[in-house]
C-alpha cells in the first residue's frame, strides 16, 4: 500500500471536485427531499391499513426514509457514469495511475471517502433538516446510535468495493456501464432503498441478508432510525465487516489480474 | 411534417450506429435495463404483499399505475434523451454545431442521443401493463382510457424534459438534477394512487405540475373507481388537454431560452 499521504490527497481532491458545484448540490438536496416525501407518504399510506407491523410504526418508516435519503449520496448508491475507473481504463487515462506509487483499490476507496465526506457535511444535514421540519422526527437517543459512525464508514467501504468490482470488468471488456446499472438496480432493491428489509418475504430476506447489498444502505440507516438492536445489530455490523474483507480481497485480485490484461494504445 | 419525421429517423439511426460500436455493452445494457422492474416494481409488490392493499388499491391496480407511467416515461426517455443531456451539449459547445444546420433545433436535440437500449424499459412496462390488464379483466373502454393516459403522459413528460433543458440556458446545467424531481421522482410518486398523498402535495402534483393527469385520472376512469378525495367527474377527460398544455409550455420555454442563447465563443 505504501505511504498514506497520496491517498489523503486523493480523498481531498475528490472532496473538492464535488464542492465546486454549489448550485448542483442544492438541486440534489431538492431531489432527495422529494423522494423522502414520496416514500414517507407511501409507507404512511400502507400503514393506515395496519397500525403496527414487524415492530415498525409509520413514524419509524418516515425516520428510516429521512435517514436513507440523507445518506444515499454519502454512501454512494449511485455511481458517476461519466468519470470512474472504467472510463479511465477505456480512455487510457489509467496510465497516469500506473506511474504513481498507489494501488487502484486503495485510491478508489480514498476517493469514495472524500466524496462521502463532502456529502456528509453538505447534502446529509440539509436533507435531514428538511425532513425534520416537515415531520419533526429525530433519531431516538440510545447507546446503539454510537455505532452509527462505524457502520457508515463500513458502508462506504462496501459501496467502494462494489463499484470497483463493476468497473474492473472494463479491463476485459470495452465498458462497464451495464455492470454498473445492474448494481444500481440490485442495490436499490436488496439494499432497502424503497422498502426497509423488515417487510420482505422470508426467502428474499434471506437473500438480502446473505448478499453484500444490505451492508451499503440498510444497516447504517436502520441503526440511525433506531430499528437495529441486540442480535440484529451485532449481525448487521458483522455482516458489514465480513463483506468489507471479502470485497477488499476480491478487488485486489481483480486489480492485479486486470492490470496484467491491460493494453494501452499509444497515439 | 413528413420531412421532419424522415430527418428524425435519420438522426436516430446515426445514434444507433454509434451505440452499435460497442455491441457487447449494448446487449448487456439492454438486458440490464429490463431489470428496472426489480428496483421499481418489486418494492411495490413487497409492500402490497405485506400490507394487503394501499387505500383499497390491490397490487394489480398499483401495477396498472406503474405500467402506465413507466410506458410514457420510457417513450420519452428513448425518443427525447437529448433534452435530458442538453446541459452537457450547452456547456461543451455542441449546441453551436446544431444551430449551424438549417433544420429545427428541437428536432435535432430530440434525436441527438436516441437510446435504443432503453427500449427494454418500455418493453418491461408493456409486459406489466398486459399482465395487470389481464388480471383486472379490463374491457375495451378501459383499455382505451389506459392508452389515452399513456399518450397524455408522453406529452406531459416531453414538456417536462424540455422545460428542464431550457433551464440550462440560464444556469448552465448546474440545476440539471432538478428535473429529476419531476421525471424520476414523478414516476416514483405516480406508481401509487394520488389519493394517498397529503392535501398540499396532492394539489402540487395535480394543479402545479399536472402529473396526476398522466396516469391517475385516466386509471380512475379505466377502473371505474370513485375516490374519497372527491374529484370532479370530468378530470379524466381533461387529461389530453392538460398534458398537451404541458408540452406547449415546455416547447415555448425552450424556444425562449434558445433566443437568448449566446455562445461562449471559446
Amino acid at each position: 500500500m505504501g505511504s498514506v499521504r497520496p491517498y489523503l490527497q486523493f480523498a481531498r481532491l475528490a472532496f473538492q471536485r464535488r464542492a465546486t458545484y454549489r448550485l448542483a448540490n442544492w438541486s440534489g438536496v431538492a431531489v432527495n427531499f422529494f423522494f423522502l416525501l414520496v416514500h414517507a407518504q407511501v409507507l404512511t399510506g400502507f400503514f393506515r391499513a395496519r397500525g403496527n407491523a414487524s415492530g415498525w410504526s409509520a413514524n419509524d418508516a418516515v425516520l428510516y426514509f429521512a435517514a436513507s435519503e440523507s445518506l444515499l449520496m454519502v454512501i454512494g448508491i449511485f455511481p458517476d457514469f461519466r468519470y470512474n475507473l472504467a472510463e479511465r481504463v477505456r480512455t487510457g487515462e489509467i496510465v497516469s495511475d500506473l506511474v504513481r506509487p498507489v494501488t487502484l483499490v486503495w485510491r478508489e476507496l480514498a476517493e469514495r471517502y472524500g466524496t462521502g465526506a463532502h456529502y456528509l457535511v453538505t447534502r446529509a444535514p440539509a436533507v435531514f433538516a428538511a425532513g425534520w421540519l416537515v415531520y419533526g422526527l429525530l433519531p431516538p437517543l440510545r447507546w446503539e446510535l454510537a455505532l452509527f459512525p462505524l457502520s457508515l464508514a463500513l458502508a462506504i467501504a462496501v459501496s467502494a468495493g462494489l463499484w470497483f468490482l463493476a468497473c474492473s470488468s472494463a479491463f476485459w471488456r470495452e465498458s462497464a456501464s451495464g455492470e454498473m446499472s445492474a448494481i444500481v438496480f440490485v442495490n436499490t432493491f436488496l439494499g432497502g432503498v424503497f422498502v426497509p428489509l423488515d417487510f420482505y418475504p422470508p426467502l428474499m430476506r434471506l437473500a438480502a441478508d446473505a448478499l453484500p447489498f444490505r451492508a451499503t444502505l440498510y444497516t447504517p440507516v436502520a441503526i440511525l432510525a433506531g430499528k437495529l438492536s441486540g442480535g440484529e445489530l451485532a449481525f448487521g455490523l458483522l455482516h458489514q465487516v465480513v463483506w468489507v474483507a471479502a470485497l477488499a480481497l476480491l478487488a485486489s485480485r481483480l486489480e492485479s489480474r486486470g492490470l496484467r490484461r491491460l493494453a494501452i494504445q499509444g497515439g | 411534417m413528413g420531412n421532419a419525421v424522415r430527418l428524425y429517423l435519420r438522426l436516430a439511426s446515426a445514434s444507433l450506429r454509434s451505440h452499435m460500436q460497442y455491441r457487447g455493452t449494448f446487449a448487456l445494457r439492454s438486458i440490464v435495463d429490463f431489470g428496472v422492474i426489480v428496483s421499481d416494481l418489486a418494492p411495490i409488490w413487497v409492500l402490497a404483499r405485506y400490507f394487503g392493499n394501499l387505500d383499497g388499491w390491490s397490487f394489480a391496480e398499483l401495477a396498472l399505475l406503474y405500467g402506465m407511467v413507466a410506458t410514457s416515461w420510457g417513450i420519452v426517455e428513448v425518443t427525447l434523451r437529448g433534452f435530458e443531456n442538453f446541459s452537457m451539449y450547452l456547456v461543451r459547445g455542441d449546441l453551436d454545431r446544431l444551430l449551424l444546420r438549417p433544420r429545427s433545433v428541437i428536432l435535432q436535440v430530440a434525436a441527438h442521443d436516441f437510446e435504443f437500449r432503453k427500449l427494454a424499459r418500455i418493453a418491461q412496462a408493456l409486459v406489466v401493463l398486459a399482465l395487470a390488464s389481464a388480471t383486472l379483466g379490463l374491457g375495451v373502454t378501459s383499455l382505451g382510457w389506459v392508452a389515452l393516459g399513456i399518450a397524455g403522459g408522453t406529452l406531459c413528460f416531453a414538456g417536462i424534459v424540455m422545460l428542464g433543458a431550457s433551464a440550462a440556458f440560464w444556469t448552465l446545467g448546474e440545476t440539471s438534477e432538478l428535473q429529476n424531481i419531476l421525471t424520476y421522482g414523478g414516476s416514483a410518486a405516480l406508481s401509487y394512487p394520488v389519493s394517498i398523498y397529503t392535501t398540499w402535495f396532492r394539489r402540487v402534483i395535480t394543479y402545479g405540475v399536472p402529473l396526476a393527469f398522466v396516469n391517475y385520472f385516466p386509471a380512475l376512469a379505466a377502473l371505474g373507481r370513485t375516490e374519497s378525495a372527491g374529484w370532479p367527474r370530468a378530470m379524466p377527460w381533461l387529461s389530453p388537454f392538460v398534458c398537451s398544455a404541458a408540452l406547449f409550455v415546455g416547447m415555448a420555454s425552450f424556444s425562449r431560452g434558445l433566443r437568448r442563447y449566446e455562445s461562449s465563443g471559446s
